[in-house]
């Protein structure tokens, strides 16, 4: 069920009057039932799938908790297989037989491997990551092992972060649902703010400019290096819109229940550099994979750095686009520690330090522009297609706009101005986690709410268009 | 023993200058307690930017392993010691 959709207009209010209608020791099962529910609308077959993944984990968690030595690591390695395997089943099996077909037949050896024809059960990577967080955290001992089958299942696929997180700690999370909860004024104003706030993000912004994004991207070879780098920019407003309105969207429809899910983004357009950006995007991942994958590598920094921006990117899909992406991240993030002392040295040259303000500026442009190139593999289709389109973007002798793009230009204002209006609200939030609240007195602020959600009723594009993180 | 004693205080002595220098604030004073919760800005990609210092420094090397098993500065000092002393 998507966030933006009719159908999800109509559950949601439902399954929140009945929430805070029944007695406690049921809302368990009422959160679960709406959760598979929210689930089986995508693809119903594939909740068993889940199913067995959870009864594993569970046990898992168990064992590992009473058992002693080898057999607690035998649990886990266990745990990690089933998890790991499945979604390496599920997203990297076509990818992988491509990749050995095409090895072995540069060598002249006709060895096939026949295509899986499935389609990839929805945020399977972001609910195996979470379940594997569990496991890792009861084996660190961080973690008491869920006893409660309905609950640890319910930790899994809680409906707002079931398909695109944010990625929970069982720390974080767990604990919530054992928690009374009865209705709350604040949170569920709250909550919705951050609703509205959210769907502004998708609708107003971000499917808008998807429109242009996808017109210049899907017929790449028609568009000169001018539409080209119009279309990247435009792709990275999308993105972040995008997730960070899904992230806006799970975490106020969480907080209208009173539960309090991690932030996934701290204005990540605003970053100083590679290192501070990767703070503040997708931090639930970031954090994921720094905690459990970086901590444990035996090599030394740069070769750890590279490997879990690699895998990172793998993480995305299985395409050598989003390895590459991976590896743009982690090639910027080894540069820059190593030439650390020396940019120091070149801002105590040039008196930089002088000119805050000329360095923050500078720093942030440098930094959303080098993430802004590693959108053109991840937003590509092939390497070859990246290849073609850098070389346009790096030919500097064409620099007139097309100005026949088919879509409606007006989208594209409203989603400018929208977009505008997005990055002055969040440069004014100094240090506020992505939630939005109005100064001034009540009245005031109700016209500014009530103002919000007519722009997103009037201005938003309401056609259920899926999330992009959805189809990781 | 109290040569011991006097490489670990001079080694204390120079991973204070390696913080002041990484985090950019000549108030920091370590104690073996000195976690990252007590230094702002104390993270992931901090530790990488320690480390890169405390191995020229020091010249020794670290693994990513070794690094994100210390708790505190203590087990840092302690670490280099015994780098230092193989």
């Amino acid at each position: 069920m998507l966030f933006n959709s009719l159908h999800f207009l109509t559950f949601f209010p439902i399954v929140l009057a009945a929430y805070f209608s029944i007695p406690q020791r049921w809302k368990w099962l009422l959160l679960l039932s709406a959760s598979c529910y929210f689930y089986m609308v995508f693809i119903p077959k594939y909740i068993l799938v889940l199913f067995a993944l959870i009864l594993i984990d569970y046990t898992a968690g168990i064992i590992i908790e009473r058992a002693q030595g080898r057999r607690r690591k035998r649990w886990l390695a266990a745990s990690l297989i089933a998890n790991i395997g499945l979604l390496g089943f599920f997203k990297y099996f076509n990818f992988a037989s491509a990749n050995l077909a095409a090895f072995f037949s540069a060598l002249h050896c006709g060895f096939v491997i026949p295509n899986l024809d499935v389609a990839l059960p929805l945020g399977l990577s972001f609910h195996t990551f979470q379940s594997m967080s569990y496991t890792i955290e009861v084996y660190r001992g961080a973690q008491k092992a869920e006893r409660h089958l309905g609950m640890y299942a319910l930790y899994v696929l809680f409906f707002p972060q079931l398909v695109a997180g944010p990625i929970e700690r069982p720390q974080n999370l767990l604990h919530q649902f054992y928690e009374r909860r009865e209705f709350d004024y604040q949170d569920a104003a709250d909550g919705f703010k951050r609703i509205v706030w959210g769907l502004f993000k998708k609708t107003v912004i971000a499917d808008r400019l998807a429109v242009f994004v996808n017109e210049v991207y899907g017929n790449s070879g028609a568009y000169n290096g001018a539409a080209l780098i119009v279309a990247t920019y435009l792709f990275a407003l999308q993105i972040y819109c995008d997730f960070s309105g899904y992230t806006d969207i799970a975490l106020g429809v969480a907080r209208t229940m009173r539960f309090k899910l991690g932030e996934n983004f701290n204005r990540p357009y605003f970053s100083r550099s590679i290192g501070e950006f990767w703070k503040s995007w997708h931090i639930s991942l970031t954090t994921w994979f720094f905690d459990y994958v970086y901590s444990a590598l035996p090599w030394r920094w740069y070769a750890s750095l590279l490997f879990v921006f690699l895998l990172s990117g793998l993480w995305h899909g299985a395409n050598w686009t989003f390895v590459l992406w991976g590896a743009m991240h982690g090639f910027y993030m080894v540069v820059s520690i190593l030439t650390r002392e020396t940019r120091r040295r070149m801002v105590a040259f040039l008196h930089l330090d002088r000119a805050p303000v000329l360095r923050k500026t500078w720093q942030q442009l440098a930094t959303f522009h080098l993430v802004a190139l590693a959108y053109v593999p991840f937003r590509a289709k092939s390497l070859s297609e990246t290849w073609a389109i850098m070389v346009k973007i790096f030919n500097f002798s064409d620099w007139r706009l097309p100005l026949h793009f088919k879509s409606d230009i007006t989208g594209l204002w409203i989603a400018l101005a929208a977009a505008l209006l997005l990055g002055c609200i969040e440069r004014a939030q100094r240090d506020a986690w992505g939630s939005i609240s109005f100064p001034g007195k009540p009245p005031i602020r109700w016209v500014v709410y009530f103002a919000m959600v007519l722009i997103v009723v009037c201005l938003g594009k309401f056609e259920a268009q899926s999330f992009v993180y959805f189809q990781f | 023993m109290a040569l011991r004693q006097r490489s670990r205080d001079e080694i204390y002595k120079e991973l204070t200058d390696v913080f002041r220098d990484v985090f950019d604030d000549n108030q920091i004073d370590l104690s073996d307690e000195t976690s990252a919760k007590d230094i702002a800005g104390w993270d992931s990609l901090a530790t990488i930017n320690l480390a890169i210092e405390a191995e020229r420094v020091f010249g020794v090397k670290f693994l990513t392993t070794e690094l994100s098993r210390l708790k505190n500065v203590g087990e840092f000092v302690s670490v280099i010691t015994q780098k230092l002393g193989r």
